[in-house]
């Protein structure tokens, strides 16, 4: 959570000489980071005030006019703001000043310049071209300063409404709301060294006893653990004088009027959100701290109406709610320009609700964003009481009632054991006890023997006795900590036999021309459906982001077709593939994560974009030293081309399917708009993993030469390669190899026949094979031949 | 014997002189060096000579051998050349055709960062193991430390899994192990390590997380790799030694890292870790203009802290006797970091262009 911080503002409390860069450092490095530095008198650099002496018509542009102004000098500049009048003083931006266009877009240079034939020497600018948004009423609207300042024409915008500030963009931890205020920021700058620590409680306001009271009611004191409450009468409600409004602006807040200016700007520098009511319109004078009622209907301060739930804390009058307990007040009790009673609130309310309320109603403000952090029920009386002299200052009013206070228990600081020693042994050096006590007091920890007590600001922050060596570290400086290497044992783990070949088998696709992928893991409801998968398959994802993330994918052929129908219109061949686990759902256990390989080949040609899925998968194999991979085909996967689909059996003694090698179906195709032929391998990787050996061992050459011998014949078309392989293979003991040399239909050939060739390798382990010997083999071969398939030898 | 071997050798220089090509030369060759030429023939008939006879003959038949074995050289050199000049026409080809390689294969670039990472740690003794994606909520959140009402804890961050009987049992306050989620940091295998009960720890976890955010800086899926080390005596020094060596052994020897005090609940003390930009080399200034690329001469890569004492307890281990530090840091945002990456949107990796994946 970041917060910008004026750094005059801090100089209230913090005697400081300290450049501000100095300072961006010193603070980062505490933990406060500086992200962003900016030199307000920079931007206001040739910016100076005018006064306005002539207003004349322009000759060539009904929107424009020509403002003859004094800016120490009279020059003459033509507008086009409509609320210009003789006598204004406005901010003129001089050549070479450097402005906003309209308030968008990066600064400009300005120059001397011609608008419509007539010559304009500078600018009149709006509050959003000087970087001034929240003071921005209306296009065409300029800066009317004439009450911000009685400086003489001429003189520096930033001199005159005293702009020459620094503002900090600071990141502050969340669990640190007490940083999230100038006060807080003041106090770890001077604990990290950069001045003194000026701040002081204002002076606790005694009220008054009067009949002049508000009754507090608080119902539920466990959301509500503290509730303050003041009446201030005899108010006037008008915009704050041009201090506080710079001030505020600096924080990145909207001036509104002097009540409302003086909770925020309470808010900014305490850390502790406060709201006002409109005390008349509270029904009852009554306020009653409670649950909204189910259905319950607010007007906010945004002019939205919100329905409330039973969860939700709300203030209320005798009648209706009247806030949005900790988020935003109502519209009806708001500050008026016609008020001049105010219940002024400075309360606690419980974090969790807080935030849950915000989000709920997905309403989010200063305010419910510092009480989510989880604030101190001790903070809201400094800041009850800084409002009272505050808002008695600007407004004219007087404090007309006791300030009411509720509170569930008793307020008792925190203690934990502090033995400096822990902390040296954590951060890996000696910090002195001396230093360490010094730093922890500037911390406002005060020391208590072996104890330490926490300051109410740090309540919710400090919750073991660990966290002191932190508050040491961080003010002695990480930078002043040496590097070292652990010494010690290096403990023997055997490394995750997965990781090894996830990693091997990555490698040797892609070596072997593939595309590694990685999608994400989810999967819509749609693509399960396109893939024939019902809910069941899947695990739900209770909160998605959106319908595509409904499900943890189960397979990985849905991010597969999408990533090639993604691809296709640039580039019709492809080789993919992609490692990772998918889940399946179990009951009341973890889902039961699965480690799978696809391999695709996209191709015009089916058969061959087959052939190669094949191919790449049995190169992986040899690569990663999967023992065998055999196919048998099965028409029956439903995804799956009908005839060219096959199941993948790990050769084992018990053979066990493994995977399915198959092209898609035409239809699966279509339902994902792919035009080209896809062809799949997905492998369950566990029980390939098992079988895996990494070692190899060598088997020595053939001793004796032996022969080699060709055989071509006609056969059946669909009679299976596998098949007579497989009969080729173990049709005589000297066959040692059966390679498949061509297959050929067409021209010359019955349209129901094949003509194949295989070439054999006929050999003897104990002696050099005769041509007779090999001969004879090889009528054996043919002959089983032609008695187990139909074949004409050729 | 004289006179026939002057004719043999008037005879061999009008056939090489009749030679039209390498074949007729070596039949040549044969005819009059082979085991059974003509001067083999020669040489069986010196036996046949006196003493003094056979050993001038022999001189001459050793001369004439030497000479014709220079003609048959020197004659099939210049046939050589010939061919070689009439290939050299014929065969002509294009060398700067573009070339024809085999189709090349690509890891994702996530896959070799987290190869990388894996092998810097493991020159130090940091061994990697996996932890589920889909977790019990005990080890995600709980056993870190993480109270239950913190925003990460909300499904507002995190997703969840559906599981209706799981869910009543929480609500009923019967399962330590609580509810299912994707788990969005891999911090999860940090209690389940600790489990297993074999000290000291050097452990690298890298794994898939899942947030609920999407935007040129996340990507609801992601990458973490998670530092973790348990022994005695460990402390900050430690921590920032560990680090500075992986931030030398992937960004370069040159780079620096700062650690700047943070907040984690799984971590006391906790840090940011910024390592110098690499593109204004730390100065925050580049050529004049500030460095659009970092704060100030740093950037941000991720959270690192020594491990909380409850999280050491809830592994089961006694903090009094053993500290720990751990990190953990998004694999895509380590790499978008080092200078030359220059991926300036982490969806763009997940989206399976090929014209991204075959980059890298």
């Amino acid at each position: 959570m970041n917060i910008l911080v004026s750094y005059n503002w801090i100089k209230d409390f913090l005697k400081t000489k300290v450049s501000a860069e100095e300072f961006s450092r010193h603070m980062t490095e505490v933990g406060n980071s500086v992200e962003h530095t900016q030199h307000l008198g920079q931007a206001f650099e040739h910016v100076v005030v005018g006064e306005i002496i002539e207003l004349k018509a322009h000759p060539n542009a009904d929107k424009l006019r020509i403002a003859i102004t004094d800016v120490g000098q009279s020059v003459q500049i033509v507008c086009g703001g409509v609320n210009l009048f003789v006598g204004q003083r406005v901010a003129v931006a001089l050549p070479g000043a450097h402005i906003r266009w309209h308030g968008q877009g990066g600064l400009v240079e300005l120059k001397e310049t011609e608008i419509r034939g007539v010559k304009s020497f500078g600018m009149i600018c709006a509050p959003d071209e000087l970087g001034f948004e929240k003071l921005q009423q209306s296009e065409r609207v300029i800066w009317d300063i004439t009450n911000l300042t009685d400086a003489k024409p001429g003189t520096s915008l930033a001199k005159a409404l005293d702009l020459d500030d620094v503002v900090f963009d600071i990141e502050v931890t969340t669990n640190r709301p007490d940083a999230m205020s100038v006060v807080g920021l003041a106090r770890e700058a001077a604990v990290a060294g950069l001045g003194e620590f000026l701040w002081k409680e204002s002076k606790a306001s005694k009220g008054r006893e009067s009949k002049d009271k508000v009754s507090v009611e608080v119902l539920d004191k466990k959301l509500c653990p503290r509730y303050q409450a003041v009446v201030i009468a005899g108010v006037t409600v008008k915009p704050s004088p041009w201090w506080m409004q710079a001030r505020l602006l600096s924080a990145g807040h909207r001036p509104i009027n002097n009540v409302v200016d003086v909770t925020n700007y309470v808010l900014h520098e305490l850390g502790q959100p406060l709201h006002a009511f409109d005390a008349d319109r509270l029904d009852g004078g009554k306020i009653i701290v409670r649950r909204a009622k189910n259905s319950e209907k607010i007007k906010a301060l945004d002019g939205k109406e919100y329905t409330l739930h039973d969860s939700m804390l709300v203030i209320a009058d005798a009648k209706r709610p009247v806030a949005i307990a900790g988020v935003m007040g109502g519209e009806v009790t708001g500050i008026i320009e016609k008020t001049t009673r105010l219940v002024i609130e400075s309360a606690n309310f419980e974090p969790v609700s807080i935030r849950r309320t915000a989000r709920a109603l997905g309403l989010y403000s200063d305010s419910s964003s510092q009480f989510e952090k989880g604030l101190s029920t001790e903070a809201t009386a400094p800041a009850i009481n800084r409002a009272i002299e505050l808002i008695c200052e600007l407004t004219g009013g007087h404090v007309a009632s006791c300030i009411v206070d509720s509170r569930a228990m008793r307020y008792k600081p925190k203690v934990f054991p502090y033995d400096p020693k822990k902390v040296d042994e954590l951060i890996g050096v000696t910090i002195p006890a001396t230093r360490q006590k010094e730093i922890l007091k500037r911390l406002a920890f005060v020391l208590k023997g072996s104890q330490i007590e926490i300051p109410y600001w740090r309540d919710h922050d400090i919750e073991n006795s660990v966290d002191f060596a932190e508050e040491v570290a961080r003010m002695h400086g990480y930078d002043n900590l040496p590097s070292m290497m652990p010494t010690g044992e290096i403990p023997f783990v055997k490394r995750d036999p997965w990781l090894t070949f996830e990693r091997t088998s990555k490698e040797a696709l892609a070596q072997a021309g593939c595309v590694e992928l990685y999608s994400m893991s989810f999967i819509s409801q749609q693509v399960l459906e396109k893939l024939k998968l019902t809910d069941g398959d899947a695990v739900r994802v209770v909160n998605p982001l959106s319908e595509d993330q409904r499900f943890m994918r189960p397979t990985l052929l849905g991010s597969l077709l999408e990533a090639v129908e993604f691809n296709q219109h640039r580039v019709d061949v492809m080789q993919l593939f992609e490692i990772s686990t998918v889940h399946r759902p179990r009951k009341n256990a973890l889902p039961d994560g699965c480690r799978r390989l696809i391999i695709a080949v996209v191709d015009r040609d089916g058969e061959f974009a087959f052939r190669r899925a094949r191919g790449l998968m049995e190169r992986w194999g040899r690569a990663v030293g999967v023992p065998m991979l055999s196919v048998e085909p099965n028409s029956t996967y439903e995804l799956a081309h009908s005839a060219r689909s096959a199941e993948v059996y790990l050769y084992t003694e018990n053979p066990e399917r493994v995977g399915f090698l198959f092209e898609i179906s035409s239809e699966v195709a279509r339902r994902f708009g792919i035009d080209l032929r896809v062809a799949v391998v997905e492998l369950n990787l566990e029980p390939i993993m098992t079988a895996v050996s990494a070692h190899k061992s060598y088997t020595p050459p053939p001793e004796f030469p032996g022969a080699s011998r060709d055989l071509s014949f006609l056969v059946d078309r669909r009679v299976t390669y596998a098949k007579l392989h497989c009969l080729l293979c173990s049709s005589h003991q000297l066959v040692k190899e059966v390679v498949l040399v061509d297959v050929y239909q067409g021209k010359g050939i019955e349209s129901d026949k094949k003509s194949m060739t295989f070439s054999f390798e006929l050999r003897s382990s104990d002696h050099t094979l005769t041509s007779e010997e090999a001969e004879m083999a090889m009528r054996v071969v043919v002959e089983k031949l032609k008695k187990t398939f139909d074949v004409i030898m050729r | 014997m004289k006179e026939q071997l002057k004719k043999l050798t008037s005879i061999f220089d009008k056939a090489i002189g009749a030679v039209r090509s390498v074949q007729e030369l070596e039949a040549l060759r044969v005819e009059f060096l082979g085991r059974k030429g003509k001067l083999a023939e020669a040489m069986k008939e010196l036996a046949d000579l006196s003493d003094k006879e056979r050993k001038e003959a022999g001189v001459i038949l050793n001369a004439l051998k030497e000479k014709m074995l220079l003609r048959f050289e020197s004659q099939k050199n210049s046939f050589e050349q010939k061919e070689s000049s009439a290939l050299a026409i014929k065969e002509w080809i294009d060398v700067t055709l573009p070339a024809d390689a085999p189709s090349e294969g690509h890891l994702h670039v996530t896959s070799q960062t987290i190869a990388q990472i894996e092998d810097i740690f493991s020159h130090i003794g940091f061994m990697r193991s996996e932890a589920p994606d889909i977790d019990w909520d005990w080890y995600a959140f709980e056993s870190l430390n993480i109270p239950k009402d913190h925003p990460a804890r909300d499904n507002w961050e995190t997703y969840f899994v559906e599981d209706h009987e799981r869910s009543r049992m929480v609500d009923r306050g019967e399962s330590k192990m609580g509810k299912i989620v994707l788990t969005p940091h891999t911090s999860n295998a940090q209690v389940r390590e600790l489990e297993k009960g074999n000290l000291p720890i050097r452990l690298i976890s890298i794994g898939r997380c899942y947030r609920r955010q999407s935007d040129v800086t996340h990507s609801p899926m992601f990458h973490q790799f998670e530092g973790f080390m348990v022994d005695k005596g460990i402390s900050v020094t430690h921590l920032k030694g560990v680090l500075d060596y992986f931030a030398k052994a992937f960004f370069g020897p040159m780079r620096k890292t700062r650690l700047r005090p943070h907040h984690f609940r799984f971590t006391e003390p906790s840090f940011e870790v910024d390592i110098s930009c690499g593109i204004c080399d730390g100065t925050g200034v580049v050529n004049g203009v500030i460095c659009r690329l970092c704060k100030s001469g740093w950037l941000e890569l991720g959270g690192a802290g020594m491990t909380h004492p409850n999280v050491l307890k809830a592994g089961g281990i006694d903090p009094k006797k053993y500290t720990a530090f751990a990190f953990g840091w998004g694999v895509e945002r380590t790499l978008m970091m080092r200078a030359g990456t220059r991926i300036d949107d982490i969806r763009v990796m997940y989206q399976n262009d090929l014209r991204f994946l075959n980059q890298f």
